[in-house]
């Protein structure tokens, strides 16, 4: 009879098979919305890694997945055809012409002040590197201020939100630099290493799965390793931990940040797939939303927050063909998000992780009472 | 200037509206109450369902509107919030499922557009509503012109917290409330029927958001997702305020309110709100705890 921790393996093992052979049975159309999913799923695995196992609830994970999804949105706006088209020897903005400075030369280093901020961007690879730069960056600046200080709990979700809501208005109101409330639209395929990413194309669809996979394989792991076990340690209570010597604030920021840069990841692929940002990236209900779907699928569980992301929206895709079942899916929603925060606090992983505890203990293997699970205590 | 004062004031003033109930809820109880935002929408769709069905206009709206609300806050206190005391940040998350469902009932119109129905003044539509004659216009005190509805809803807010405090710190309920407050157990065991006592103040917090929703039906376009800014709005005064503090709340309320006035007169609404959200990030970075906080035991 396997251990508990093999058939969690399997389960991690079989979920990336099923994403990798999806394109044999799906066609284009539902590739594509498929591959936005995926991309939903790894903020659902950001999600676990910050709440599950750090206890920090970023009630404003939507700003680093806005961040990445901007920065990746300003190559792919340069590389669009109509950016080309503006009477300029490099590519410009069409926004930008219509929010041009009076009698300014059309070029990205002075059509209007902070436009130069663009011309780094022509270069796909600088919109990469810095999708996932700029949203660990800035989580290493403010997670160093605020576990520096010993903020915890809810002032974490506080400040997070505050934040999220602050950056939001910034960038609608830098009309000139960020297209304001229609953020950046007609975007380009992104071209890497000669091949092009389109987004109905399957080799597409493989790019975001396979991140999806190695971004679940290597949290797992790294929620393994000592440094892991330290934060897991933290989440349970921070003071013991701090009296036995460790660095608390810096585990913590540190797990914050890879957090950070997963979301920016996510939020990069989702301009590839989506071929738009917009500030509504950085709406609250956006950000609360995904807290939604890793809380139904299992906060403390990287795999199950990230099918629990998935499956929702594939639901929702459903339900969305007629106008009168959105509506009602979105009560449907709420009523079980109510339900899981008051039956099921661990989420759809918790009650599959009890089932397989039944299910072993019932085959004979004498095991010691399951501890009490953190999980249940990391919110209060 | 004075003028610039006044705008700030009367943004105050339906900050402290909205928080009010938002400061008893959260800082007596311990509960992040998302859905407060959904009982200001509630109580700005009673103005609307007064006027259509009882031809009555927003002055009767208001004890109607407390009402219902505050019936409504004791449901979602039994049956959702009173498994959830001590569970912070479970609390937020239950009660924003509770908001979504309340925000689709509106829209749906509690169900009768499934079946081709229609309830005039619900539904995803935008509902408007009309100030009575005697509260339109400008007043003039001293050299500044001021709204008459403006100035009612300030006026409204004095008393509304007035009342609150009263209630506190002038009444035997208040007292137990406060006691709840310092420590739930002790409490309990000083005789306190502490699960009554929650249900009622939470009610009496979420009436207090059904007359926030009548005052601001008077201003703003009513519609099914109008709660969402508010509550954020409203948390944030308390939090910097400080938990349990009403005077920290109202305090908060008109730093904020003149935050956001000035600024908008310097600048423009959206760095106005963004201002303001900057100093209630570096207020909750260098005092955690708020403005006004009590000592925690």
């Amino acid at each position: 009879m396997p251990g508990k921790r093999t058939l969690d393996y399997a389960a991690y093992a079989v979920f990336i098979a099923l994403i990798l052979c999806a394109p044999l049975v799906l066609e284009e159309f539902w590739l594509n919305r498929i591959a936005k999913f995926l991309v939903y799923g790894l903020l659902g695995v950001a999600i676990a890694l910050s709440w599950g196992y750090a206890g920090i609830l970023n009630l404003g994970q939507g700003l680093f997945f806005g961040l990445g999804a901007y920065m990746m949105a300003m190559s792919l706006k340069l590389a669009s055809p109509t950016s080309l088209q503006q009477g300029s020897a490099t590519p410009v903005p069409d926004f930008m012409l219509w929010n041009a400075e009076p009698g300014a030369k059309t070029d990205l280093c002075c059509i209007n002040h902070g436009s130069f901020l663009w011309t780094p961007f022509q270069n796909p690879w600088f919109g990469i590197g810095m999708a996932v730069l700029a949203p660990v960056l800035v989580a290493t600046v403010i997670g160093w201020v605020m576990f520096r200080k010993r903020i915890s709990g809810v002032f974490v979700s506080i400040i997070m939100l505050a934040l999220v809501l602050l950056v939001r208005l910034v960038v609608i109101d830098a009309q000139p630099l960020t297209n304001g409330f229609n953020g950046l639209t007609d975007l380009g395929n992104l071209t890497v290493l000669g091949v092009e990413l389109d987004p109905y194309e399957v080799v597409t669809y493989y790019v975001v799965a396979g991140t999806l996979a190695l971004a679940l394989i290597a949290t797992r792991l790294l929620v393994e390793t000592r440094a892991g076990l330290i934060l897991q340690a933290i989440r349970d209570d921070q003071n013991r931990v701090r009296y036995l010597g460790f660095d608390v604030p810096l585990y913590q920021v540190f797990f914050f940040a890879v957090s950070a840069g997963i979301a920016g990841v996510a939020g990069l692929l989702y301009v590839v797939v989506a071929q738009f940002a917009s500030p509504t990236f950085m709406d609250l209900s956006f950000s609360i939303t995904m807290v939604v779907w890793a809380a139904v699928g299992g906060r403390a569980s990287l795999l199950g927050a990230c099918i629990g992301a998935i499956g929702i929206n594939i639901i929702e895709a459903g339900a969305s063909e007629t106008q009168a079942l959105v509506q009602a899916w979105r009560a449907v929603i709420g009523l079980i998000f109510v339900l899981v925060v008051l039956y099921l606090p661990r989420g759809v992983a918790g009650f599959a992780s009890d089932a397989a505890d039944a299910v072993l203990s019932r085959f004979g293997r004498k095991r010691p009472p399951a501890a009490r699970p953190a999980s249940e205590r990391v919110a209060s | 200037m004075a003028e610039v004062v006044f705008i700030g004031l009367s943004l105050a003033s339906v900050l402290l509206l909205v928080a009010l109930g938002l400061a008893i809820t959260y800082g007596a109880m311990g509960v992040i109450n998302m859905a407060h935002g959904e009982m200001v929408m509630l109580g700005a769709y009673t103005t609307v369902l007064t006027r259509i069905y009882l031809h009555l206009d927003i002055l009767a709206a208001i004890p109607l509107a407390f009402i219902a609300t505050a019936l409504i806050g004791y449901a979602i206190e039994r049956v959702v919030v009173r498994r959830l005391y001590g569970r912070l940040l479970d609390t937020l998350l239950a009660t924003w499922g509770v908001a979504i469902l309340i925000q689709q009932a509106v829209r749906l119109e509690l169900g009768a557009s499934f079946f081709g129905l229609h309830i005039a003044g619900l539904g995803p539509g935008l509902q408007n509503v009309a100030v009575p004659p005697e509260l339109t216009g400008a007043l003039t005190l001293g050299s500044v012109q001021v709204n008459a509805f403006r100035a009612f809803i300030i006026g409204v807010t004095l008393l509304l917290t007035l009342v609150t405090w009263l209630l506190m710190y002038r009444t035997s309920i208040g007292i137990q409330v406060r006691a709840i407050m310092r420590n739930p157990r002790m409490a309990a065991a000083c005789g306190i029927d502490v699960d009554r006592v929650n249900a009622l103040t939470f009610a009496y917090g979420s009436g207090l958001a059904g007359v926030a929703g009548v005052m601001v039906s008077g201003f703003k376009t009513v519609f099914p997702d109008m709660g969402t800014p508010m509550v954020v709005d409203a948390f944030l005064v308390v939090v910097v305020g400080g938990v349990g503090s009403l005077l920290g709340s109202v305090f908060s309320a008109g730093l904020l309110g003149q935050l956001n006035g000035v600024t908008a007169f310097l600048a423009n609404d959206i760095i106005a709100r963004a201002v303001v959200f900057a100093f209630v990030i570096a207020v909750i970075m260098t005092r955690p705890r708020g403005l006004f906080s009590q000592k925690a035991r």
